[in-house]
This record gives structure tokens, C-alpha cells and sequence, in this order.
């Protein structure tokens, strides 16, 4: 589940909001302690902040900035493990009002095995 | 009855209940559809030859079961894996048969249209393969209705199976406070593909019709199993009454044909009655969604239409006052445009040409809007404001056979 919202929204987030935003992402992961299982999560800091690293020819090419530039923004993903889409986006509806959730499943790469 | 036209019959009929039965059982879209095509493959060879089997649709279920058995098996061949799974499909004692008569078969085939239907999948990815495997019409054909080349539709509908598959869409009944929505995108679905088959312009009118009766069987299939779901009833109406006019929309030349000139008796009085009696039954009376509501309100304007006896004798004053409530339920440009033309029947081509004011803003593009007043204009005698307006919708027209109608009329003002 990966999350996208305008930074300026938490950043000029009140003290009450703040707490909305956490609320949230208790009924969040309490759902999904009921129906599944939360692997790893993370909040990002955020896309003024991020490095991009694009390959030129032979050599890498490191720029400011995220690799594109939307109003809205990456900011943190949840990796959950659910049993059906309905079950993740009904998940998905507890998190804030103000972010916009892209929801992938995770995939076998085939042929593909761990160094 | 030939076996061949038996098989055609079973395919159009159980083609939906036979993949749903097949997807509860082995839960693999992709081998489920290729089985069942296999086996409807053989059976047109087999049938003539052998004759018609006594259960044609467990014919067709036990070939299929076959088919995903053999794939299955080969997988795990493929792939040394001990054949677990497959030992659990083949002696799941609890696998319902094409022969019960029960409950469950019927949500089988609710669970594969929901599917069909859900939400993530694009609109017309998703009225496509309803048509396939809801309604097993093949992909040549499905090609055809859209009017995309085949290879189009094939890939469309394959990417359509992918997204069900990676991304986790369920072969599931939603809980009872989310199923109301769902049923609603799949009113959407099923009217999306109905309008697809009425778009101006899009192909033989043999072809059009055909994509509209077959989003006509969607919808009375899946109210079957939701009995008076107020946006299947209000939409079925709808439906018909539209469907009811399709023999006398085109003359013999191919030419459309519009509403006050169409020869009434061409309508499909059987449709009209099924219509009208749709939005007098018990789903309709009380609050209803906003979506039901509105397509009831569509439907009871064309139920004006079609139970006038003639053009004249339309009762425009309350065809206006079903635009009102339209206009409440969904306040488009397009539903006021339609309003003022009922107005203007109702009250005169002034009283029209007033109810449209502040329209062009809202349709800045519409070669429907200055057409209309054009029309009204000229039936006020403002022959030279007519002639303007008629010059204006010509500019934005894209249609051949519109703007060759606007430009007939403009020239006709002198």
C-alpha cells in the first residue's frame, strides 16, 4: 500500500489533526491485525529531500529531487499481506482523508533468486 | 432443433453459470475460460456426430472440469511439485455440480459478475468481459460490437484478466452494506455497453442494436438473482423503453431517423409495456439511490414518449416536469439542453429559447446547443438569427450524416 499526499497537509497540521492522522492509522492496522498481517511500514521524509540516481550511459546521474514532480507526493507505505482487494481497499479507506492510496500486489520475480 | 443450434442455445444461456461454477471450484480464471472454450470446441464436433447429450450443460461442465484437471496436472508436472492440490480438486467432496438445483449456483454466478464488474477495472475493460464471461460471447463478436479490431479486444480483455488476478480481485459476494454499491457500478457497466451500442455513428444499426440486447440480458440476468434491486429495475426500464424504438430510429436508406417522425407502430409494444409496467412496481416507491432514481426519472421520460399516441400527442408539460426532477437528481448542461426543448414544445420556441439561457458557458463546444436554437429560432421566425445559429453548429459538428441534417436545414431558411 503505497501512500501519496501534499507534504504542506501534515506539515501544517494542528496539534487535534495530528491526532486524527494517528487515530487513523490505529484503525488501520488494528483492521489489518484482524484480516491479515502488517510485514514492515514506513513513513518518508519527504520529496524535497529525495536523491534520484538515474543511469546515463556508463555512469549514474544523481539529482535533487523525487523522480517525478506531482502535487502529491510519496510519503510512507504499509507492506500488508491481505486476502483479497476488497479486504485492502476497505483497509485503505481508514487511513486519512487526505492521502491517496495506490495499492500493489507484491510479486515473484521468476528466475530471480537472492544473492 | 439441430445440435449445433442446441449447442448455441447452452452456450448463450449457462455460459455464465458454468464459469462461475468452474472459478468456485478451481478459482483460475485463466485456465477456467480456456477450458470451457475447449470444451464447447469439441462439442460442435462431437454433438452432430454422436447426439445431443441428455444434460448438454453437465456435458459441457464435466468436459471443462476435464480440461482444468489436465492443466493443472501438467503444471505440477511442470514444476515437480507433489500433486496435493490437485488430489484436494478432485476429491473436494464438498464441489457443488452443475446438476444442483440450490442457491449456491445462482451466487456463483453473482460472485463471477461482481467480479466482472469490480470497481478497479477500467469501465469498458470491465463491460467487455462481462459479455465474455458473463454472458459467453465470443471475443470476434465482443470485437465487433465495440468496433475495435479483434487482436484489440483480445488484448483488452486479457489485460482486464490479469488485473483480476495479480491484483487480488475477489470471487466474492461483498458484505451486505457494500453490495448496494457494487450493484450500482454494475448498472453502470451494463448501461455503458448499452450506450456504446446507441453511440451516433457507430456502425451498422444490425450491430448496434445487438450490443444493446445483450447489455438488455446482463441486467435481467442479475436481477434474477437480486429480485427488485431498485437500480436493476429502474435501469431494465430505462433500457427497454429506449430499446423499444430500435426499428423505426433508422429508414430504409440508413438514415436517422428522430423522434417526432418515427412511425410508432414500429415500436416494440411488448417492451414499452414491460417498461412502463417496471416503473410502476414496489423496488421504485420509496426513497431510492440517487443512481436508481435517475435512471427511473430517464425512463419515465421515454415512457412519455412512448405511450403517446402521436408526436403531438406527447404530454410535453410533463415531460418538463420529469427534466425538474432530473435536474435535481443530476444537474448536467446536457439534461437542461433537453429540458428546453421541452419547454419549447410545452410552452413555444420562445418559452424554449429563454429556458436555455446561460447554457453556452456550460457547453462551450456543443454543436447540439446552437442546433437546437437554431431549430427554435426558426419557429419563432427569427429567420436570420436561425441561419447564424445553424452556421455555428455546422463549425463544431463532427458527424457526417449531422451536419449534412444542419446544413439541408440551413439552406432550407432561404
Amino acid at each position: 500500500m503505497l501512500i501519496a499526499e501534499r507534504p504542506w497537509d501534515w506539515q501544517h497540521a494542528d496539534e487535534a489533526q495530528r491526532k486524527e492522522y494517528f487515530d487513523a492509522h490505529h484503525a488501520f492496522e488494528r483492521y489489518v491485525d484482524r484480516h491479515g498481517r502488517c510485514h514492515s511500514s514506513a513513513a518518508l521524509s519527504d520529496a524535497d529531500v529525495a536523491t534520484t540516481v538515474r543511469h546515463q550511459g556508463d555512469r549514474a546521474v544523481v539529482t535533487d529531487g523525487p523522480f517525478a514532480e506531482l502535487s502529491e507526493q510519496l510519503s510512507g507505505y504499509y507492506d500488508v499481506e491481505l486476502p483479497d482487494l476488497d479486504t485492502a481497499i476497505a483497509a485503505a479507506t481508514l487511513l486519512p482523508a487526505a492521502y491517496t492510496l495506490e495499492i500493489r500486489t507484491v510479486v515473484g520475480v521468476e528466475g530471480y533468486e537472492s544473492a | 432443433m439441430t445440435a449445433v443450434a442446441v449447442l448455441a442455445a447452452v452456450v448463450r444461456q449457462e455460459w455464465g453459470r458454468l464459469t462461475s461454477l468452474l472459478l468456485a471450484h478451481f478459482r483460475r480464471l485463466d485456465l477456467v475460460e480456456d477450458a470451457l472454450a475447449d470444451a464447447v470446441e469439441t462439442a460442435t464436433t462431437r454433438w452432430p456426430r454422436d447426439g445431443v447429450p441428455d444434460n448438454p450443460a453437465g456435458w459441457l461442465h464435466t468436459a471443462a472440469r476435464r480440461r482444468v484437471l489436465d492443466r493443472l496436472r501438467a503444471e505440477m508436472m511442470a514444476q515437480r511439485k507433489m500433486p496435493l492440490l490437485l488430489i484436494d480438486a478432485e476429491h473436494r467432496s464438498t464441489a457443488t455440480t452443475f446438476a444442483d438445483p440450490d442457491d449456491q449456483v445462482e451466487d456463483d454466478l453473482l460472485r463471477l459478475v461482481l467480479m466482472c464488474t469490480h470497481p478497479a477495472l477500467d469501465p469498458a475493460a470491465a463491460s467487455a468481459l462481462t459479455l465474455r464471461l458473463v454472458l459467453g460471447v465470443s471475443t470476434a463478436d465482443i470485437a465487433r460490437l465495440f468496433l475495435v479490431p479483434e487482436p484489440t479486444m483480445a488484448a483488452r480483455l486479457t489485460r482486464a484478466k490479469k488485473k483480476i488476478v495479480t491484483a487480488g480481485i475477489p470471487f466474492a459476494v461483498p458484505s451486505a452494506d457494500a453490495l448496494p454499491e457494487r450493484l450500482q457500478v454494475l448498472a453502470q457497466t451494463a448501461y455503458l455497453a448499452f450506450t456504446a451500442g446507441y453511440a451516433p455513428g457507430s456502425g451498422p444499426d444490425v450491430v448496434r442494436t445487438a450490443l444493446a440486447a445483450e447489455a438488455i440480458r446482463l441486467v435481467r440476468v442479475v436481477l434474477e438473482l437480486r429480485r427488485g434491486e431498485p437500480v436493476l429495475v429502474a435501469l431494465l426500464a430505462l433500457m427497454l423503453l429506449q430499446h423499444s424504438r430500435r426499428d423505426a430510429r433508422v429508414d430504409d436508406a440508413g438514415a436517422v431517423v428522430l423522434l417526432p417522425d418515427q412511425d410508432r407502430s414500429r415500436w416494440r409494444q411488448d417492451e414499452v409495456a414491460e417498461g412502463v409496467a417496471l416503473l410502476s412496481s414496489p423496488a421504485l416507491t420509496g426513497p431510492i439511490p440517487v443512481l436508481a432514481a435517475g435512471y427511473a426519472v430517464q425512463a419515465r421520460i421515454a415512457a412519455e414518449h412512448a405511450t403517446a399516441a402521436s408526436a403531438e400527442a406527447t404530454d410535453w408539460s410533463r415531460v418538463v416536469r420529469h427534466y425538474d426532477d432530473l435536474l435535481v437528481l443530476a444537474p448536467t448542461p446536457s439534461a437542461r439542453l433537453a429540458r428546453a426543448v421541452a419547454v419549447a414544445e410545452a410552452d413555444g420556441p420562445l418559452a424554449g429559447l429563454d429556458a436555455m439561457a446561460g447554457l453556452d458557458d456550460a457547453l462551450p463546444r456543443s454543436h447540439r446547443l446552437p442546433a437546437v436554437r437554431a431549430a427554435l429560432l426558426e419557429r419563432a421566425g427569427e429567420r436570420d438569427a436561425a441561419r447564424a445559429a445553424y452556421g455555428l453548429a455546422l463549425q463544431r459538428c463532427g458527424n457526417d450524416a449531422e451536419a449534412a441534417d444542419l446544413r439541408r436545414r440551413r439552406d432550407a431558411l432561404g
